[in-house]
């Protein structure tokens, strides 16, 4: 059973010579139960598909399931899932347990709430910040309220849009283990970042630029079926080396990751193409980061 | 859980979460919560004690030729009836500066001679000069020295009568005012002041709490829930609708017992009228809420839609006063028509036969301002 399907699903924005198309063409299946992670920069068009299988925005073109309901019946989709929005929108002058009542209060039946609330506390880790304005929240503890909010009714798909922006690594990492437990408690997680380190995390994913889907897999396999070789090497002066680099046959792009120079080519460089680099090369593994450089890439030139 | 049908809550029950929410905003804001409790109160105080369009004991800078009994007499009529405070002033020159200067409205010239004048039966010859810069000063200045003059004429038409010599009056005119007799201005105010304070109330706080929402991202997050758009609407509406009544009450309490403002007519055709105003103006605070961008937009907004009002409805300027164009541009005014309701029951007991052009008009506002309201409101979601 999958949790989201959809078919050619687009999204134009404006009129006339000044309408953009903000999400093209999107085939997505999301099989239920996982932590589901959508990978793009910034304007890719990963808020617009959130908004899109969540019903708050209608397509222009395409179809689409969510949870088991055709996207045209907004209600009845809208009714099986929760969505927290980016900047973590929760009501400030509210406390915690007032934002969750409020919002499950237009879920369920008036008798359900309490239980509700009460359960997403526990699950959530809220107990002690129950009584304490969400304005009074640091950033981290208020996104974790935002997501309270967007599972206190139950629902089978939870949307995620950048929960993690702006947020320290150890709240970053506290937050992806409420991920981890709504997902095993049975909750499809569907998770947008633009963080990689992030999207390794997920145990499937989509990478999306320009509002195109460019490959969808588990993160082993988008990195082991990307064409290519990759290396590394620790030259004197990394920024000479890089501009040399660049111009070795063999070589489509070199850039600096930290100590270090990487490389990225085609095909496997032959020894003699190896040793014409300016410090020794090592063979590495790729990463999400050049799974999606790299398609990208294409994506452009397709495009040009 | 996909395709387990949950019990929902049902249209009453996402009415009153809203509501209920909507509650805490205003009870969290001290801010809001203190305006909309002293806002009534300071406006009332502001237009009912600082605001008194009756003015009284006006100076005027009077240069007494004569200095007899008949001049004194002119004087005393002038000073009478708290109409004018009477400051002597050596020449013409002098009460001229005092009137430039801003300290005299007014100027009474009495000429020399004033006694004698009257002994032969001449009449006394003396001229008033009258500072028009301020329009409601200078014709409170005419109709008090109208007064006084005749005051004086009786007087000496008495003193002939007395004397044998004399002839009675061509005229004798008595006036009656008839409700609020003492021309007070809080008697007037306070029926405008209510619907003032509902048009500022409403509009302000339903435009802003929807736009606030908007711009804390928290609307996004309601439209993913399966709430509807009149939904949303009326527990928004029914909380500030409270607090708008709340207000007019604060008003009709504080006009009553502190400035005495009689209500002769029927309290519940008052609040009626009450009712079908705030339903209208609640409509035109959703409409200003989705234009705007931010909530100083809707503040402007409101006042934009706030500042004709005033002026327009005949709250502060009689609508005969008015040229012919803005008489019919008034007539899109609603608080004209809350004022004529207001002002008819309270002051002179008004019915609903009296009032039934006004109450028509109000419950067209009312109607086409929700539906405006609600169709506008869905095109935002």
């Amino acid at each position: 059973m999958n949790a989201i399907e959809t078919s050619h699903l687009g999204r134009d924005f404006g009129r006339g010579r000044s309408r953009v198309t903000v999400v093209d063409d999107l085939n997505l299946v999301v099989p239920a139960g996982i932590v589901f992670g959508y990978l793009g920069p910034n304007g890719a068009g990963k808020t617009t598909t959130i908004r899109l299988l969540s019903g708050v925005l209608t397509p222009t073109r395409g179809t689409g399931r969510v949870a088991g309901f055709d996207l045209r019946q907004a209600d009845a989709v809208k009714a099986r899932i929760g969505y927290a929005n980016q900047s973590a929108s929760v009501y400030r002058d509210l406390t915690v347990s007032e934002n969750l009542r409020f919002k499950a209060s237009l879920f369920l039946a008036p008798g359900l709430v309490q239980a509700a609330v009460e359960r997403t506390i526990v699950a959530l880790n809220l107990g002690a910040v129950r009584k304490v304005l969400a304005g009074e929240l640091s950033g981290g503890w208020r996104q974790r309220l935002s997501i309270g909010t967007a599972v206190v009714q139950g629902p089978s798909i939870a949307f995620l849009d950048e929960p993690t922006a702006g947020l320290d690594p150890l709240a970053r990492r506290a937050l992806w283990d409420v991920i981890y437990e709504l997902c095993a408690a049975g909750t499809t997680i569907f998770v947008t970042t633009h963080y990689m380190d992030e999207a390794e995390r997920c145990h499937e994913l989509a990478m999306i630029a320009n509002g195109r889907i460019l490959a969808q897999g588990t993160p082993a396999a988008l990195k082991k079926g990307l064409p290519g070789a990759y290396y590394e090497l620790e030259p004197g002066d990394l920024a000479a080396a890089m501009r040399e680099a660049r111009k070795a046959p063999g070589v489509t792009d070199a850039w600096i990751n930290g100590s270090r120079l990487r490389i990225a080519a085609a095909h496997p460089l032959p020894a003699d193409a190896l040793g014409r680099l300016p410090a020794l090369a090592q063979p590495v593994a790729p990463t999400l980061e050049d799974v999606f450089v790299a398609l990208s890439g294409l994506e452009k030139e397709a495009r040009a | 859980m996909t395709g387990v049908t949950i019990a929902g809550p049902g249209f009453g029950g996402r009415v009153l979460a809203i509501a209920r929410k909507e509650f805490l905003h205003v009870s969290r804001d001290r801010v809001l919560s203190r305006l909309i409790v002293l806002m009534p109160v300071v406006l009332l105080v502001l237009f009912g004690y600082a605001l008194n369009s009756t003015v009284k004991s006006i100076p005027l800078a009077t240069v007494d030729g004569s200095n007899d009994r008949v001049s004194a007499a002119i004087e005393k009529a002038f000073s009478g009836n708290e109409r004018f405070a009477i400051q002597f002033k050596p020449s013409l020159a002098a009460a001229n500066e005092a009137v430039r200067s801003g300290s005299a409205r007014g100027v009474l010239v009495i000429p020399s001679g004033a006694q004698a004048a009257l002994r032969s039966g001449k009449a006394v010859p003396f001229s008033i000069l009258v500072d028009g810069s301020d329009p409601t000063v200078s014709s409170q200045v005419r109709a008090g020295a109208a007064a006084a003059i005749q005051d004086f004429s009786k007087q000496v038409l008495a003193g002939r009568a007395l004397a044998g010599n004399g002839f009675s009056a061509p005229t004798s005119v008595t006036m009656t005012t008839l409700y609020n007799p003492d021309n007070r201005t809080a008697v007037y105010m306070v029926p405008g002041l209510i619907g003032l304070i509902l048009t500022f109330i409403t509009i302000l706080l339903t435009s802003i709490a929807i736009v606030r929402e908007r711009e804390i991202g928290t609307m996004e997050a309601l439209i993913a829930t399966p709430v509807r758009p009149i939904e949303v609407i009326i527990g928004k509406i029914l909380p500030y609708m409270g607090f708008g009544i709340l207000d007019a009450a604060i008003v009709l309490v504080v006009g009553v017992f502190v400035f005495a403002v009689p209500v002769v007519g029927n309290l519940w055709l008052l609040a009626g009228g009450i009712a079908l105003f705030v339903l209208g103006s609640l409509g035109i605070g959703i409409v200003i809420s989705t234009v705007a961008a931010s909530q100083i937009q809707a503040m402007f907004g409101t006042i934009a839609y706030l500042l004709p009002s005033i002026f327009l409805s005949g709250m502060l300027f009689p609508l005969e006063g008015m040229t012919p164009f803005f008489r019919v541009v008034s007539t899109i005014i609603p608080l004209r028509y809350f004022l004529h309701v207001s002002r008819g029951v309270m002051l002179r007991g008004a019915g609903v036969a009296d009032l039934s052009v006004d109450l028509i008009a109000l419950t067209i506002f009312a109607a086409f301002m929700l539906l405006l309201a609600s169709l506008r409101f869905r095109k935002t979601l």
